[in-house]
């Protein structure tokens, strides 16, 4: 797993790279709270090198968008691949998250 | 492989750059050394040749003023002819090196005398006769000493000879040209000459002492010897005849030089027959007589001194590079004892007994440190072994504490199949396989008023005790709350907003909850966030529930769920599983599927529910490959015999 950071326009796009599961959830977490902590209230989640994902992963997804719903924020995520889209899907969670084609559209919702 | 010393290396290496040192520096010393010697028996040997020469010559040139001063009185009439043998009787008397002296006169110079005039006074013995020379069978005209010096003007030394009247001495004669005025024109008139012994000259020339063996000889004008340490080449042999005899052009090339008056100090470039080895010469003329003097160094002689030298350079070299070598060695052995006695202790200490005694370093130096990093590794790997059994100890209790959770985990599952046998309707079979990590998989099922078969298969998110303490809390309150609730819509409503509150840590559970009328068949479910499970319609063809859109217990309390219904005819049957079964993962990472997943049961459409899943944990075991399994793998066939 590997997370960087890139300002684009008025978004901080964290993107996230490998697997995100048991073993390095806690680190993504960290990784990802740092940004949110660091008073940016637009994240957009690049999951363009994002090939894997387990529950514990989703739990990390799900703590950053609680997260941001508390301090009213917005985040996005972007550039799923099919098999993480197809987890989103079956977990219900493209329900909860904002899931975009790619960064572009994402900025530009 | 060999096993070495540190010593050995160094001497190796030392003795190597010290021997090739003094290779270097012995050769160049003694290209100098050898330069020097013979530039040292060059000046010697010409200051020897000079001074030799210049014995000779003083001999020579005493020898030759006599006849001069004939000459010179003759020319001015001083001595009457009848004074003339007296008169050389009294020279011969005084100067004991002379044998013999000729005034030998023009034919017909004194009419009186006749054709022949020639006062002759010689030794016989220890007295001095006298006799005059000249006679029909004696026509001295035609000798060479007269015909030379007649010819020439000038003085001349005879080839040496033996004088055999006289005792068999090696003579030579030196002869002069006077000259008379005849009608007041100075005129040719005669010879004078004197005979000389040279008995002295070959005194001079062995008196020559040149190192151990090496010698002088002189050759004459022709390249005669005339003076040789080897007494049977004298007068018998020319340097040219000695060449041909042994077949030494060098020797010839080099008498040539020598007969034409040249000087030169070399390596000889031939050997000699009678002195052994590689020979130099020097050869330098003598300038009254042209003859030639040569003298012979023996190389071996001449560098002996160099030599000498070698051979006590070479033993000082040797025993220095012993001396070297053992001093090397004592110092190493020194220095590296400690090593040996750290060997032994790192050995000591690698089977296990840290507190070993290390050596003693008395010195400050890298001994020291290495003393330092060993005792600072003792500590480390002490306080390291402490640490690794108090870590070990209590790895060993949180293991079997999981374990014991995983034990309680798996206890709260049913795990008694068939769970009802006296329910005809029901067939069902179930598996829950752990991963090495608690997980926080669950299934469960149960009858609701004797009616209503509810049924729940369900993964926590994470893994560990909080899942499986996540897992448990999900079960015990979904049969709770089904006591009251039969809707599953509103059972999983009721699950979510209980652990919704106060849930700080995030977690959430997938759940597919069904509640089945035994009689009608009729199936309602809800979907929270959970892989669809597949339909099996008896001898038709199986699909897949559609993908909910509700999302896993846990997350939004106030969330609201709703519920889909199917109706199921006897023999259909459902097959649910958890993602563990389509996210199995094999060493390349590549996941088992959905696909595989409604593959296997196309393939076995009509196999029994635990045949089924047996089939399917065959397929998953034969796709991972002994890959480690990372999450819990849950499956569950229900068959309805409505």
């Amino acid at each position: 797993m590997n997370t960087t950071l890139v300002k684009s326009g008025e978004y901080s796009v964290i993107i996230v790279e490998g697997r995100v599961d048991t073993t390095n959830a806690g680190e993504f977490e960290k990784a990802v709270m740092d940004v949110v902590e660091s008073g940016t209230d637009k994240i957009i989640l690049d999951c363009t090198g994002l090939n894997y994902i387990s529950s514990s992963g989703l739990r990390i997804f799900l703590i950053v968008h609680k997260r941001m719903l508390a301090k009213k924020g917005c985040l996005k995520l972007c550039s799923l691949q099919p098999g993480i889209k197809e987890i989103f899907d079956i977990s219900g969670f493209s329900t909860i998250f904002s899931i975009f084609p790619d960064q572009q559209t994402a900025e530009s919702d | 492989m060999k096993k070495t010393t540190l010593s050995y290396h160094i001497i190796k290496n030392v003795l190597f750059f010290c021997i090739a040192l003094f290779l270097v520096t012995f050769s160049v010393y003694y290209y100098f050394a050898r330069k020097t010697i013979r530039e040292d028996t060059r000046e010697n040997s010409v200051y020897l040749a000079k001074t030799t020469i210049n014995m000779i010559e003083q001999v020579l040139t005493l020898a030759e003023k006599n006849p001069q001063i004939i000459a010179k009185m003759l020319e001015s009439s001083f001595v009457s002819k009848d004074s003339l043998l007296p008169f050389l009787k009294s020279m011969l008397s005084v100067n004991n090196s002379l044998y013999g002296s000729i005034i030998a006169y023009e034919p017909n110079y004194y009419p009186e005398h006749g054709m022949y005039f020639a006062p002759y006074v010689y030794r016989q013995g220890d007295s001095i006769c006298s006799s005059i020379l000249g006679h029909i069978n004696y026509e001295y005209f035609y000798m060479d000493w007269y015909q030379i010096p007649k010819i020439t003007n000038k003085p001349y030394w005879s080839e040496p000879y033996f004088d055999e009247g006289g005792g068999n001495v090696l003579m030579t004669t030196y002869s002069v040209p006077f000259y008379t005025q005849v009608n007041g024109k100075r005129t040719f008139s005669g010879v004078v000459t004197i005979d000389i012994s040279l008995e002295w000259l070959t005194k001079i020339i062995t008196d020559v002492k040149i190192l151990n063996t090496g010698y002088a000889f002189l050759l004459s004008r022709n390249g005669v010897v005339i003076s040789h340490p080897n007494s049977e080449y004298i007068m018998n042999q020319t340097i040219f005849t000695i060449a041909k005899e042994i077949n030494q052009p060098g020797m010839r090339e080099t008498g040539r030089r020598m007969i034409k008056g040249e000087t030169s100090f070399q390596a000889a470039e031939f050997r000699s027959a009678w002195k052994k080895g590689k020979l130099w010469i020097n050869y330098a003329p003598l300038p009254s007589s042209k003859w030639s003097m040569g003298i012979i160094y023996p190389e071996d002689e001449m560098f002996a001194s160099l030599h000498r030298m070698n051979i006590i350079l070479l033993v000082l070299i040797i025993v220095g590079l012993i001396s070297l070598s053992i001093v090397i060695f004592k110092i190493v052995s020194n220095l590296t004892s400690p090593l040996k006695d750290f060997a032994d202790s790192a050995r000591l200490i690698a089977a296990g007994n840290f507190n070993v005694r290390l050596p003693e370093i008395k010195t400050e130096d890298e001994m020291k440190e290495l003393h330092n990093s060993f005792s600072f590794m003792q500590k480390e790997l002490d306080e390291y072994m402490a640490t690794l059994k108090e870590t070990t100890s209590a790895k060993e209790k949180i293991e079997s504490e999981l374990r014991i959770a995983n034990e309680i985990q798996m206890s709260m599952i049913p795990h008694i199949f068939p769970p009802f046998p006296d329910l005809p309707q029901i067939d069902l079979f179930a598996t829950l396989k752990s991963a090495k990590e608690v997980g926080g998989d669950l299934y469960d099922f149960f009858v609701i008023d004797g009616c209503k078969f509810c049924f729940a298969i369900g993964d926590v998110s994470g893994k560990g005790v909080p899942a499986s303490l996540f897992m448990a809390v999900t079960r015990t309150l979904v049969r709770s709350i089904s006591d009251n609730v039969h809707l599953p819509s509103a059972i999983v409503e009721s699950l979510n907003k209980s652990i919704s509150q106060n849930n700080d840590s995030n977690m959430f559970v997938t759940l597919f909850l069904g509640v089945l009328d035994l009689k009608t068949g009729e199936l309602q479910y809800t979907n929270a966030g959970h892989n669809p499970p597949v339909l099996i319609r008896k001898n038709r063809e199986a699909y897949m529930f559609e993908k909910t859109k509700f999302i896993p217990a846990g997350l939004f309390e106030d969330f609201k769920y709703g519920e889909s219904s199917v109706k199921l005819e006897s023999g259909d049957m459902l097959f649910l599983y958890t993602d563990g079964v389509s996210e199995a993962e094999n060493s390349q990472g590549e996941l088992f599927g959905e696909q595989a997943i409604m593959q296997i049961i196309n393939n076995n459409i009509t196999a029994r529910p635990q045949e089924l899943i047996d089939k399917m944990s065959a397929e998953i075991s034969g796709h991972v490959n002994g890959y480690t399994q990372s999450d819990d793998i849950t499956m569950m066939t229900i068959v309805y015999n409505g």
